[in-house]
């Protein structure tokens, strides 16, 4: 494989990457829970592209549902489980631990633990520029584009937007101004679950589905919003920009080792000299 | 307007308001006053919902709101101006003002032209951020704000601190004006003796959290040593 191919595969890791780590961030930033199920959420919406492919219905109705499907099973979980929570760092942390190793168990009794392989949805080449490039991971990168671009437009633009920053910002006064935070830490959540879902999703046929694919997401997610920063969207971009264009060119030029090595480094360098991350605002908060 | 009955309130594990009495008839302005930690903030975030009381009863406009959220409290008519000022300082001072339209639905978010008129600086200056803005400016851009939910009683946390004494004038004179043009009711809790004298047309006083006396403001301007014998140090 060439360099050009590689780049782009780089960008096509950065994106989906920005696309899990964003739905972790908005949600750590609005509600302050770190959601360890996560990667979970990722793994069912692979499982959803999986059961579609399976039960013979196609990838694409999988690849519309599942962010359907996701969000949903987050709003549930939100409902039952983490509005319980709040205030409670800790247990929070715990809580959805717990959750991401039950989802995980799910998947294996009812899929079993072995890799499964979806038919690949677009299997053409594209050629341009003088190089060979599958047009699926063409399709992957403009569904994460618009993804992200349709996020911050919502956070940034929208009156929605405005009042979730509010709430992030100063809670409290959020709430005096007639905001119910509650209903907005759903929102939140519903929102953060399918975005994880659609990236699972949309990975799916790149990847072998297994239980444990949530945590190659999960991981590197979590460091990107550690080197970014929490308190703006942009940092998310930064971090996944930083994280996972390291991981993946290190790997492609010397070996995936070094690049765990290089990327750890980073990251604790970045906190020790930045705590705040590269982009972020707040210390204390 | 607003009674409070009897009400017992926690702040950070120990009790802090031990049986506050207090009612505010509407269209009045009455001042709350007190040392430090006698329990006037924690007196509004109780009535706000921001902490939750232990017993006693909040009684808004004729109904009970002790139990209710505070976006819940604010959507009855309460606005509150906090300690502070607390104002979003990333955002825009259109964008801290537009916030208290969005529990409104969607086609009625419009900032009141009123406002404005009250606050014409936050006009000319609705696309700074809020941050960049004076003590002084940042207050009133609290008040504008907390006005725009619509309020029918509006409940003010030290207005006056920090800021330098000609805006603290101008602050009371608008908040008059309002109270006399719209019959808005205000709670305003001060140390600032000048300003209290300035607006409130009743005061209550606080030690150790109760209400140990009410007067109106005649009969502290006959004899201005009910506020020293309350608030000095």
């Amino acid at each position: 494989m060439d360099l050009p191919v590689q780049i782009l595969n780089s960008l096509n890791y950065i994106l989906v990457l920005i696309l899990v780590a964003m739905g972790l961030a908005i949600i750590f930033g609005l509600m302050r829970v770190i959601n360890m199920a996560h990667g979970e959420f990722f793994l069912l919406g692979a499982y959803t592209v999986v059961l579609t492919d399976q039960a013979g219905l196609g990838f694409w109705l999988g690849l519309l549902l599942a962010p359907i499907l996701v969000g949903g099973i987050g709003m549930v979980i939100e409902y039952i489980c983490i509005r319980h929570l709040y205030r409670r760092f800790l247990d929070t942390i715990l809580a959805t631990w717990g959750l991401s190793i039950a989802i995980k168990q799910l998947i294996i009794i009812v899929f079993g633990p072995a890799g499964l392989m979806i038919k690949p949805p677009l299997p053409q080449m594209v050629s341009f520029m003088g190089i060979e490039y599958p047009s699926y991971r063409l399709f992957i990168m403009a569904v994460a584009l618009v993804t992200i671009g349709l996020t911050f437009y919502i956070f940034l633009k929208t009156d929605f937007g405005l009042g979730a920053r509010a709430v992030i910002d100063n809670r409290d006064m959020a709430a005096v101004l007639g905001i119910n935070t509650r209903k907005m830490y759903r929102t939140t959540f519903t929102f953060g679950s399918a975005l994880a879902g659609l990236a699972g999703a949309v990975m799916a046929p790149l990847m072998s589905c297994d239980p444990q694919m949530g945590l190659g997401f999960f991981i590197p997610a979590f460091l990107a919003i550690l080197t970014g920063g929490t308190g703006t969207l942009a940092g998310v971009l930064v971090g996944g920009g930083a994280v996972g264009g390291a991981d993946s060119l290190i790997s492609f030029l010397y070996s995936p080792v070094v690049s765990q090595i290089v990327v750890f480094s980073m990251v604790i360098v970045v906190i020790r000299i930045r705590p705040q991350g590269l982009l972020g605002t707040k210390s204390g908060r | 307007m607003l009674k409070i009955e009897n009400l017992h309130a926690s702040y950070g594990g120990s009790l802090v308001l031990h049986g506050v009495n207090l009612s505010i008839q509407p269209g009045e302005i009455q001042a709350l006053m007190g040392r430090n930690g006698m329990g006037k903030t924690t007196l509004m975030r109780t009535i706000m919902g921001l902490l939750s009381s232990r017993s006693g009863t909040i009684t808004f406009d004729g109904q009970p709101i002790q139990n209710l959220r505070t976006h819940e409290i604010a959507a009855k008519g309460l606005g509150y101006v906090p300690q502070g000022r607390e104002i979003f300082g990333d955002f825009t001072v259109w964008e801290n003002l537009h916030l208290g339209t969005l529990k409104l639905p969607r086609n009625q978010r419009k900032v009141p032209e009123e406002v404005f008129d009250y606050f014409p600086i936050l006009k000319e200056r609705k696309n700074q951020k809020a941050g960049s803005f004076s003590g002084g400016q940042q207050q009133m851009l609290a008040i504008a704000r907390a006005l725009v939910t619509r309020p029918k009683m509006l409940l003010l946390d030290e207005p006056s601190e920090g800021i330098q004494p000609s805006i603290v004038d101008q602050i009371s004179e608008i908040l008059k004006k309002i109270n006399a043009q719209t019959g808005l009711t205000i709670l305003i809790v001060e140390q600032n003796v000048d300003m209290v004298l300035e607006t409130a047309t009743r005061c209550a006083f606080m030690e150790k959290g109760r209400i140990v006396e009410t007067c109106s403001m005649e009969d502290i301007r006959k004899d201005e040593s009910i506020i020293t014998c309350h608030i000095a140090v």
